[in-house]
């Protein structure tokens, strides 16, 4: 299995959150993803597309996240997206609610990241890399934010803002593993693309290891 | 025919003269009412080709200035397109932002009342844009986009975005205004990652106007909309009564452009129409152009009265021309009736002196031919009574020489009668030949040998030079007296031991007959005319047997024979006549 850096990064950081929970459940399978775009990017950068209005990640990746009452925690950890050779670094990003999202500047020209989706507006202006304190957004609402630079109009990045601590990133092939699950019965649901969202109601036993896939 | 009195050739040419005039007067008018009328009808073409020419040039100009716009206005929409902000705003659920996104971009296409409008540049006086549905798309507060009346701004709104940029037009009111036609441009705005309509961008523009041309005729044009006439000029026409002309034209066979002419309270107008190719959600419209034909009527109104006066002058003179042209054509006509009536006369008399004539030769040549039988019976008797005394024997010597004389005398009277009857036949027309082949030589040799038994005074040589087989086409009694006579005349009127020459030679048609002699004296220039009438013996013959017929006969013969008889040659030493024969018909058997 090859996992990305982003995806191994997050699932550390699941694994760390649900550390506390000893009788913690797994979920493991595999969501059904959509073929790819016939360009194939050569640099296995992620590319936001927008078919008929429909923003999805190319090549095709899947957000699953378990949807249920959570309770608050008092800090969340600040997450980064970087601006890198005219790209967005990630250009997927899945972060709780209230969560702080960095945006450093590591090109050495102007960038101004700005958004109009419902979930969060905001416009972080025209800055360099040099830009002190790093500007950053809270994204305080879930939803679906779409992120774009004014100066160059390809630039294009999503961040799903999810209302769960529970969420992971499939790898290429749809492959997910969500581990330190409390026992319970939940909604796990796979974000494909703005429009298609994939749900299964499940019940997750002590110490489990559910093998579902999707759909 | 009869032939027509002297008064009835000047009533016929006072006839002709009037007749002449009628027509010369129908040919003027008729000229002059063709001119009229080519002139009319030329005037009225040139001008409605002219009207045409400008309307058509106006249009094109037009239609430059729109596809102008309509270019500007497709890549203004392309650069919004690929403006992060407008793709924010209409894909990611921004719309609320998206008049204040593109405010910036658009701004210098809105007309702004504080600036004066830029000449040639007509500004939009509102914009708005429609959602990927039709729909419209409300500017938010404060975002200047041009204030349109409340309610009016739904008159936007499409059922579907159309694929490239329309012109149509619409009655609407902007804000504190009236309502007026505007032009509307939708332009689509395409998404430059997928190629979907994602928008659309509607402006209203104030609808641009024919020019007319530096110098063109003041017109009045204006938009044909909803059967109303909107005219985009003022004070030239009343729109009301124009619209009122111009709606059955336009709305059966006018559609696909064309010409009217219209009378109105105002004055003629000439009016063109031309269909705009509106989009398909508006509403056909057409661009009216109407032009005043006042200066042209009047143009025709004095063309008219100049071709009339010309008329007029024309007339007179062609009155003038025709009654001095018939005049002349008559007078040959009248001299030549005149004429012809004298001719008739005097061949009428001609031919009645002719017939007298015919009937005095007729009577005189009947005559001298019953006194020629007449005489020859007489003589007949006398002669067998002379030689009944001669052969009795009982006559001295000189009594039976002076017998013998009377005998000679009763030959001659004899030989003069034959003549006389032969020639009164001639003049007659009654000697019928018998044409037939005469060998020459024979013919030659026959007379010679009856000359020979003459009594010969003198020792005269003959020559003779012909060609042997020489024929001529004859009766051989006559041309043997021909030759008889010249012969006889040759040996009479030659010298002591003198020459005569038969000599004949032919151009294959005619054959040339010469009897010479060598001659006792020349004949007399003077009487040379005179040597072929009868009984004349050209004054020297005093002492020379003869009576003067011989030549006169041989001519007559010789020219019944389709030739002649010319002297040839006339001096001290030879004298020499000529016989033209034709030359017999090679198969004609020799009689």
């Amino acid at each position: 299995m090859k996992n990305s850096p982003v995806s191994v990064l997050l699932l550390t950081c699941c694994l760390l959150l649900s550390g506390g929970f000893a009788n913690a459940a797994t979920i493991e399978g595999r969501v059904a993803l959509p073929p790819a775009s016939a360009a194939t990017v050569v640099n296995k950068r992620y590319e936001i597309v927008s078919t008929g209005g429909v923003v999805a990640t190319n090549p095709p990746l899947a957000v699953v996240y378990l949807e249920g009452e959570f309770s608050t925690p008092a800090e969340i950890p600040a997450v980064r997206v970087e601006q890198k050779d005219l790209l967005f670094v990630p250009q997927l990003l899945a972060v709780r609610v209230g969560a702080r999202v960095e945006f450093p500047n590591l090109d050495d020209t102007f960038h101004n990241i700005f958004s109009y989706s419902p979930a969060k507006r905001f416009d972080l202006g025209r800055y360099r890399a040099d830009e002190k304190p790093v500007p950053a957004v809270i994204f305080d609402a879930p939803g679906l934010v779409v992120l774009r630079c004014d100066i160059h109009e390809h630039m294009r990045g999503v961040i799903l803002v999810l209302a769960t601590p529970h969420f992971v990133v499939t790898d290429e092939a749809g492959n997910f593993r969500l581990t330190g699950l409390p026992p319970g019965n939940y909604k796990l649901k796979a974000w494909l693309n703005s429009r298609t969202t994939l749900e299964r109601t499940v019940e997750l036993k002590e110490q489990s290891v559910l093998r579902l896939d999707l759909p | 025919m009869r032939l027509p009195f002297a008064t009835g050739f000047t009533a016929e040419a006072a006839r002709f003269q009037w007749r002449l005039l009628a027509v010369l007067a129908l040919v003027v008018l008729m000229t002059a009412a063709a001119v009229l009328w080519l002139a009319r009808r030329n005037i009225a073409q040139e001008e409605e080709h002219r009207r045409e020419t400008e309307f058509q040039v106006g249009l094109a100009l037009l239609r430059s200035a729109q596809a102008n716009r309509h270019a500007m206005l497709v890549e203004r929409c392309r650069t919004l397109a690929t403006k992060s902000r407008i793709q924010a705003a209409l894909e990611d659920g921004g719309v609320d932002l998206l008049y204040l996104s593109a405010r910036d971009e658009l701004r210098d296409l809105l007309d702004n009342p504080a600036e004066p409008v830029v000449k040639g540049r007509r500004m939009a006086r509102f914009y708005r844009f429609l959602d990927a549905s039709g729909r419209l798309i409300e500017p938010e507060p404060g975002v200047a986009a041009g204030v349109l009346a409340p309610g009016e701004a739904g008159k936007l709104s499409l059922s579907a975005l159309p694929d490239e940029p329309k012109i149509g037009y619409l009655l609407l009111s902007l804000a504190g205004q009236g309502e007026a036609l505007h032009e509307v441009v939708v332009v689509p705005i395409i998404s430059n990652t997928d190629g979907r309509k994602l928008a659309a961008l509607v402006l209203g523009f104030v609808p641009l106007r024919l020019e007319s041309a530096p110098g063109a005729a003041v017109f009045a044009n204006g938009i044909w909309l909803d059967g109303r006439l909107h005219l985009q000029t003022t004070g030239t026409v009343n729109s009301g009564s124009l619209s009122r002309q111009l709606r059955p034209w336009l709305e059966t066979e006018a559609l696909n452009g064309g010409r009217l002419r219209i009378s109105a309270p105002d004055g003629t107008w000439l009016v063109f129409a031309q269909r705009i190719e509106t989009g398909a959600p508006f509403a056909p419209a057409y661009e009216v152009c109407a032009f005043p034909l006042g200066e042209m009527l009047e143009r025709q109104r004095v063309l008219g009265w100049r071709v009339i006066v010309a008329g007029a002058v024309v007339m007179l003179l062609g009155l003038a021309l025709s009654y001095f042209l018939s005049f002349r054509l008559s007078a040959p006509v009248e001299q030549l009736a005149h004429d012809s009536h004298e001719q008739r006369e005097r061949r009428a008399e001609a031919e009645a002196a002719l017939e007298t004539t015919s009937a005095e030769l007729g009577r005189a040549a009947r005559f001298s031919a019953n006194a020629s039988h007449q005489l020859k019976t007489p003589v007949a008797v006398l002669r067998a009574g002379l030689e009944m005394l001669q052969a009795r024997g009982t006559l001295d010597e000189i009594e039976a020489h002076e017998v013998e004389v009377l005998i000679h005398q009763t030959y001659r009277i004899s030989s003069v009668i034959e003549d006389l009857l032969l020639l009164s036949r001639l003049d007659a027309g009654q000697l019928r030949l018998n044409f037939t082949a005469v060998s020459l030589s024979e013919l030659v040799a026959a007379v010679l040998d009856d000359l020979s038994a003459l009594p010969a005074d003198h020792e005269i040589t003959v020559e003779q030079d012909y060609p042997p087989d020489l024929r001529i086409a004859g009766e051989k009694r006559y041309t043997a007296l021909i030759l008889q006579n010249l012969l006889e005349n040759a040996r009479k009127y030659n010298r002591p031991a003198g020459r005569i020459r038969v000599a004949a030679r032919t151009n294959g048609k005619e054959v040339f007959l010469t009897v010479g002699n060598t001659a006792l004296r020349p004949i007399p220039p003077d009487a040379r005319e005179h040597i072929f009438e009868r009984f004349h013996r050209g004054g020297l013959g005093e002492n020379i047997p003869g009576y003067g017929l011989g030549l006169n006969l041989a001519r007559e013969l010789a020219r019944i024979h389709h030739g002649d008889l010319r002297l040839d040659r006339s001096d001290a030493e030879w004298t020499e006549f000529i016989v033209v024969f034709r030359v017999a018909e090679s198969e004609t058997p020799t009689s």
